[in-house]
């Protein structure tokens, strides 16, 4: 059983704030908490969402009907009126109605001796008691958030939270909610993860050009700069964020940037670079809807393509496309060795609902195990950086240590000057290009849900929540269906898995226009038809959603 | 092959510049200042963009970074923090730094990054054969600009007085003792130094000529004080008859890699995983 909290008003008045407030004390109540976040490109203004759902087993993503809906605007409440679940109640900050609960919150705020800022923590108060919880894990949370504050701010808040819950305590209970159990794991969200992973991993050079929905990692980063130090900085532009990257690596550490597609577009020369010179570049690419500016605060899944081709010219790389935060953390790392094992570009591709989604799971080792960068210990006399070798990965010298090391982005011998042998284009070309093989022999393949069935929905990346909770629905209601989740999604070694498919109707499930997966794996040779669900209106798949599609009710 | 194979990786023996092009003084002088520094070279790091100027680090013995078009500068700004004992040297055309990477420009000198930039300023395109330079001056006739350049030519002295650089120089080929001077000089310096380097293209520029800088460049009159900001942005304006020559801005600033917590252990590269 899951409750869905839905909290909306305008940017700037706490949607956010009393969402991470409630997912954290609700997590810390011994709930699973599934956080999704939709909001508009402005900083004030405008109708901004959080939802909060609630489960006594795993949520994995959004649904649209919300139980309980939670608004600070009349724009807020018209817009948001129609997803309420049938029977669910709405807190207004405003007048009351036909099942709206008024709740003046600033005013309560300053009746418990707050400010209007505390209303925030008001609307928790009454959440809580709609839901019938005790207030103990909200207190808690109120505790945490502010102990680095005086002691009278914590307690102002919790006094507010109180007035909330003893506001509308003739209410309490009348929101249906889930049996809280033992509280376990942390909450974390997407971009956590994926920051979190890098620093373990030993990135020690972060440069980027803030982009939503890749700022969340970036900025996380930032923060753990001191702790793991890493060098961060924001670079001027795209162009001089991957091209200090490339300096970085060359030079010897792991390196990082993290963009959108806009920025990423500008970077394609430079992945070009890092192909040419053999350099293990990660790029974080957060998708957005596009082209071009496109919906720059919602998600979309429209990369794919454009990440396996970007860049001039023809060079190897590796795109991973974690599904849950478990594999956001496992993939992030991947990405990294994979980089530096075949000394080429390496990407992780999320989206804003990934890099937004906020879980309670299984907390994640935070200890730095830097990875092997794969360095000679004593580069011979005769050292040459891009030696013909049967694998295609020479050995790899950083500068300063001895040999000189050169690398350059012309077509270079293999000592690394500038060549126009065309004998030696081709022998350069050929080696750079053999890691292919080596690449794909380390394929992920993909991974069935629960188990291989008659009918696949495939999907990539993030849609894995939604697309498992589909599933869920349609077993349950008797259909032979699974899930195939890819996380890598470039290179596909498509001998491996045609005969996954082989057999199986299968049908596409992903967050743009054109099946873009569903083209690579035909590519690849392991699909022939398929059907394909796909949504590009900038708002992330749900589970009932794609139910719903795969069982035909609704056209897709 | 195979003989040729055990030695070690040293320079490229040809050059591919037009004989009397400026780029073999520079390169001269360049192996004569790095000797007179005396930096081990084993921690020379020279790293280029792309254009004729781009190619003179495969002309020495130095690791290498021959990066893309534009983009030297975060090129050498990534290494040089990955590894801040590197001597990082970028050596690129005025194409390359003031045009295609102007914006690199703006925001390395903000940093005061610990690198030099040795700019080969010859006032024209030359691997692209002969087009309009961000310096080319008003006037000048090419095969695109077939009207002669309407658009002011950038002052990259002033611009990077401007922008509180801390080391503001030129020189030129013509004169190789003082190049030799301002390139140690820049060396010395700690922090970000820009060296304006004047330098006649034989092939493309028939009006910028050796004898046309010869005529024109002079030094600094003695006393002439570096750390006058004022005095140094006028002094960066002059041009025409008269183009100075020198040392012409210094200030102390802290170096961008000086304020990173993370160096404090040492280089990030050599420091990996201990």
């Amino acid at each position: 059983m899951d409750t869905n909290i839905r909290i909306c008003g305008e940017a700037g008045q706490g949607v956010q704030t009393t969402g991470d407030l409630l997912t954290h004390a609700l997590a810390a109540a011994g709930l699973h908490v599934c956080a999704t976040q939709g909001y508009m490109s402005r900083i004030r203004g405008g109708v901004n969402s959080f939802d909060v759902r609630i489960g006594d087993a795993e949520v994995l993503g959004a649904r649209v009907p919300a139980e309980l809906l939670v608004v600070f605007t009349r724009e807020a409440l018209d817009n948001c009126r129609s997803s309420v679940a049938e029977g669910g109640l709405v807190l207004f900050d405003g007048q009351a109605d036909d099942g709206v609960i008024a709740l003046e919150m600033a005013k309560a705020a300053a009746a418990a001796g707050g400010s209007a800022l505390m209303a925030n923590a008001v609307a928790a108060g009454a959440v809580y008691a709609l839901l019938g919880l005790d207030l103990g894990s909200l207190r808690a949370a109120l505790s945490k958030q502010f102990a680095k504050k005086d002691e009278s701010v914590a307690r102002t808040n919790i006094a507010c939270a109180e007035k909330g819950a003893e506001l509308v305590a003739a209410r309490r209970g009348a929101v249906k909610c889930p049996k809280p159990g033992q509280p376990f794991g942390a909450v974390v969200s997407g971009s956590e993860t994926v920051g979190l992973a890098a620093a373990v991993a030993g990135v020690k050079v972060v440069s980027s050009y803030p982009m939503t929905p890749s700022t969340g990692v970036f900025t996380w980063l930032a923060g753990a700069a001191d702790r793991y130090g890493i060098v961060v900085e924001q670079a001027e532009d795209e162009i001089a964020a991957i091209n200090m990257v490339c300096g970085a690596t060359y030079a010897g550490v792991p390196a990082m940037t993290t963009t959108s597609g806009g920025g990423f577009a500008l970077m394609a020369e430079g992945l070009s670079l890092a192909g040419m010179c053999e350099l293990p570049a990660v790029i974080l690419l957060s998708q957005r809807p596009a082209p071009a500016t496109g919906l720059p605060t919602r998600t979309g899944q429209e990369d794919l393509l454009f990440a396996a081709h970007a860049g001039h010219g023809e060079f190897p790389r590796a795109i991973f496309a974690p599904g849950s935060l478990a594999q956001a953390y496992d993939l992030t790392r991947r990405a990294f060795e994979t980089a530096h094992r075949w000394q080429t570009p390496a990407m992780i591709l999320i989206d804003q609902f990934l890099a937004d989604l906020q879980r309670n799971v299984a907390p994640m080792d935070e200890t730095l195990r830097p990875i092997d960068r794969g360095l000679l210990d004593v580069p011979p006399a005769d050292y040459r950086r891009y030696a013909v070798t049967k694998n295609g990965v020479s050995p790899r010298a950083i500068p300063g240590a001895g040999p000189f090391v050169i690398t350059d982005s012309d077509e270079h011998t293999a000592d690394g000057h500038l060549t126009e042998d065309l004998a030696v284009r081709v022998e350069q070309q050929d080696k750079r290009l053999r890691k292919c093989k080596g690449m794909l022999a380390e394929f992920l393949l993909p991974e069935f849900y629960p188990a291989p069935a008659a009918e696949v929905l495939a999907c990539w990346g993030s849609t894995w929540g939604p697309c498992r909770e589909a599933v869920d629905l349609l077993r349950a209601a008797g259909r032979d269906v699974c899930m195939l989740h890819f996380g890598q999604v470039w290179p596909i070694d498509g001998r491996r898995v045609k005969p996954m498919v082989a057999g199986r109707k299968v049908t596409m499930v992903e967050g743009n226009a054109t099946a873009q997966l569903g083209s690579v794996l035909k590519g690849a040779g392991a699909l022939g038809r398929f059907k394909a669900i796909l949504r590009y209106d900038g708002l992330p798949f749900t589970g009932p959603e794609i139910a719903e599609r795969a069982a035909g009710r609704v056209k897709s | 092959m195979s003989a040729r194979k055990a030695e070690p990786v040293g320079r490229m023996n040809e050059t591919a510049w037009c004989p009397g092009c400026g780029n073999h003084a520079i390169l001269k002088t360049l192996d004569a200042a790095v000797a007179e520094a005396g930096l081990d070279r084993r921690k020379l790091m020279l790293v280029s963009g792309i254009g004729q100027a781009a190619k003179l680090p495969h002309y020495t013995d130095a690791n290498v970074f021959n990066g893309l078009h534009g983009r030297a500068l975060p090129a050498a700004t990534g290494i040089k923090l990955a590894n801040h004992e590197l001597e990082v040297i970028i050596t690129s055309g005025d194409g390359d730094m003031y045009g295609e990477g102007g914006n690199h420009f703006l925001h390395a000198i903000r940093r005061n990054i610990g690198v030099k930039c040795f700019v080969h300023d010859n006032q024209v395109y030359g691997l692209t054969k002969g087009q309009a330079s961000p310096t080319s001056e008003l006037g000048f006739v090419t095969k695109i600009q077939t009207h002669g350049v309407v658009s002011v030519p950038v002052s990259p002295l002033a611009l990077a007085i401007v922008e509180n650089a801390t080391f503001v120089a030129r020189s030129s080929a013509v004169v190789p003792e003082h190049l030799q001077k301002m390139m140690v000089a820049a060396i010395r310096h700690k922090g970000f130094a820009l060296l304006d380097i004047l330098q006649p293209c034989v092939t493309f520029n028939k009006v910028n000529t050796w004898q046309w800088y010869k005529q024109r460049v002079k030094e600094l009159p003695a006393g002439y004080d570096p750390a006058n900001r004022a005095l140094a942005l006028e002094t960066a304006l002059k041009w025409g008859e008269e183009i100075p020559i020198g040392i012409i801005y210094r200030a102390e600033r802290k170096t961008f890699e000086e304020q990173q917590p993370a160096l404090a252990k040492g280089p990030l590269a050599l420091t990996y995983g201990k």
